[in-house]
């Protein structure tokens, strides 16, 4: 088809430029059209499953498998909702995850923070050795140490108490450290140094400079701890076996060998811990998708 | 005995004579400079002082790591040599543990489990997600809005989510039976069929973590400097050949970033398999996790889940190694 754009030789090949924007437009709008396609249908996977666990835990048992499992119910209903709140104990399961999400954010942030500014800033023996270690322990699969932390925490009396739910996530993850330690080393060291040829100690240092400087890295890191707190199963399931001390997490999994097939009812339980971190991703979406970036540059 | 004469000649013109025979002050001085001065900047004192601050602030994380991962791991590995049921005493066993593993069928089942579970998730996962970040790429108009939506289900409580998968797996009314249904298709029992459970769980990792991956593919694209595909196509290289030849390569240390942790990752999958399918039909989704769990936690075969253990740290340990060999020639940092 005929284009205006001018073409020149160069060297073996032909190099084009100068096309009109209008013929680039019509050429390529069956791809534009693909590619939209597929965008779209990727984002309707995405959120499929969230649609589906919704629009479940509306319907009244009674229209359940009425027409196709993903439409609107003909009447709406919060049924499901009102049962696992009120029969069912989740506000308490709920109120145990929030606890143990907080404790795990607070701890991660305050020392994974100073473990972090010391390795990115302070020259010390062992620093990069050290830090190595830290990273070689990501490797180290999770299952692999529960066996003797489970032990250990039995040893200390800790089973069945936030002590013990808590203690492996309180002083810091080495994933944290990394991710803190990456985005201390991109702030400009001539703040800090100008600061110390004042005589301001370390401490002084970080509250006045790093700290103010820092808050976009700490909303990414308590947002990334909080929610992997919230999803934790294995280690609660393993610590924690009756229901004082039981999170959100372990509660559906019991949920399910007791009501697996009333799906609507199964469906609030599961929305009750789906739907906050889909709000809390729609509100901190920048956070996120950074943090996620910015663990990829080694 | 007089004075040493100090002055080296007259005072230039216009400079009074100093009367008085101290060194000149300068006007700055304050008690910091005079701290600075005393321990000085540069001193050994400072760096002593520096170093001791340094291990103080590492001091809780270390601590943290030494106690619950680096002990621990030591203490499986001698674990692995008793015989323990938690209530009873333990008991010396050396090697019998990984004798025991050895000839155990159910072992070796659920480490073909676990391979065949990792070459249904990792490429089709990888090659997704590279894809979806060429196309996350190009400068469409709304395209951000879609990459932060590709990101959602990464979020997901695993457990939740694999009750949800469990529904759409369903086989008389869930979605996607219903869906197959509306093109003649009568769909399986898939969460129960021997050959399809796996893929089905593979298939909703693959769901979560695709979105994941993509971001990191498209830091990875992103960086490749626009004049390397410039240069390719004035020598009348296709796109297809400009992806193998420049993108790909140029990808290496993603690539190698993102198989690693998600082989690391897939060894470790648990919730889902524990919601969906509980290891079944017939053992055919106990991944080697999963026994884990069995052995240590249902059963209490501690010194036996203790050998399990090392056997999958080694595995693990061998599959990062190998990957890490196999691109370490072929990583090109430098974009200078």
């Amino acid at each position: 088809m005929a284009s205006i754009d001018t073409t020149y030789q160069v060297g073996e090949g032909t190099y084009r430029r100068g096309k009109s924007s209008q013929k680039h437009l019509f050429r390529h709008l069956p791809t534009y059209v693909i590619l939209y396609a597929i965008l779209i249908l990727g984002t309707i996977i995405s959120f499929f499953p969230y649609w589906i666990a919704l629009v479940t835990s509306l319907k009244p048992s009674r229209l359940l498998y009425v027409g196709a499992p993903w439409s609107l119910p003909a009447s709406f209903t919060l049924d499901n909702y009102s049962q696992a709140l009120t029969k069912y104990s989740f506000p308490d399961f709920l109120v145990h995850t929030i606890i143990f999400a907080a404790i795990a954010t607070i701890g991660q942030i305050v020392f994974s923070t100073f473990a972090a500014y010391a390795f990115a800033r302070m020259e010390f023996p062992g620093r990069d050795a050290i830090f190595w270690l830290y990273l070689c322990t990501l490797m180290v699969p999770n299952i692999v140490t529960l066996i003797p932390l489970f032990i250990l925490m039995r040893t200390f009396g800790w089973v069945n108490t936030y002590y013990g739910l808590a203690a492996p996530y309180v002083l810091g993850t080495p994933y944290g450290i990394f991710l803190m330690r990456q985005f201390f080393r991109s702030i400009p060291q001539d703040l800090e140094s100008s600061a110390r040829i004042e005589g301001a100690s370390t401490l002084q240092v970080m509250r006045q400079i790093i700290l103010p400087l820092s808050r976009p890295i700490f909303a990414t890191l308590a947002i990334i701890t909080f929610v992997s707190a919230w999803n934790n199963f294995l280690w609660p399931l393993i610590i924690t076996n009756t229901e004082d001390l039981r999170v959100l997490t372990v509660a559906i999994a019991a949920f399910q060998s007791n009501y697996g097939s009333q799906w609507n009812l199964m469906m609030a339980a599961t929305f009750i811990a789906l739907g906050p971190l889909l709000i809390l991703f729609f509100l901190f979406q920048q956070h996120i998708v950074r943090s996620i970036q910015l663990s990829g540059f080694k | 005995m007089g004075q040493r004469q100090r002055g080296i000649g007259k005072p230039a013109e216009g400079m009074e004579a100093r009367t008085d025979h101290n060194p000149p002050v300068p006007l700055e001085i304050s008690s910091l400079d005079v701290r600075t001065r005393r321990t000085g900047f540069h001193g050994a004192g400072f760096r002593l002082r520096t170093i001791l601050e340094a291990y103080l602030f590492l001091l809780p994380s270390f601590i943290g790591l030494l106690v619950f991962l680096l002990l621990p791991i030591i203490a499986v590995a001698v674990l692995s040599l008793f015989n323990w049921g938690l209530l009873s005493t333990p008991k010396f066993i050396g090697l019998q543990n990984y004798n025991t593993l050895i000839h155990s069928q159910v072992m070796w089942h659920s480490l073909f489990v676990t391979i065949y579970y990792v070459l249904l998730n990792i490429p089709a996962q990888t090659v997704i997600a590279l894809l979806l970040a060429l196309l996350m790429n190009k400068k469409l108009p709304g395209i951000g809005i879609f990459r932060t939506l590709f990101v959602v289900p990464w979020m997901a409580t695993p457990v939740a989510m694999g009750i949800v998968w469990q529904w759409i797996f369903s086989p008389q009314y869930g979605s996607l039976n219903t869906f197959l249904a509306f093109f003649g298709i009568h769909g399986p029992a898939w969460l129960t069929s021997l050959g399809l459970a796996l893929p089905s769980v593979a298939a909703v990792n693959i769901w979560q973590y695709v979105g994941y991956n993509m971001l990191f593919f498209l830091a990875g694209v992103q960086g490749i400097p626009e004049y390397l595909y410039e240069a390719a196509h004035i020598d009348g290289a296709s796109p297809v050949r400009a992806f193998f030849q420049i993108t790909l390569p140029l990808l290496n240390p993603t690539l190698f970033f993102v198989l690693v942790t998600d082989i690391i990752g897939s060894f470790q999958v648990f919730d889902t398999v524990f919601v969906m399918t509980n290891g079944g039909p017939e053992q055919n989704t106990t991944t080697f996790n999963f026994l884990l769990y069995r052995e240590a936690f249902q059963y209490f075969h501690t010194g036996y889940a203790a050998a399990l253990s090392m056997v999958l740290f080694v595995i693990i340990a061998a599959v990062t190694l190998i990957q890490a060999l196999y691109f370490r020639n072929r990583t090109v940092y430098d974009l200078s």
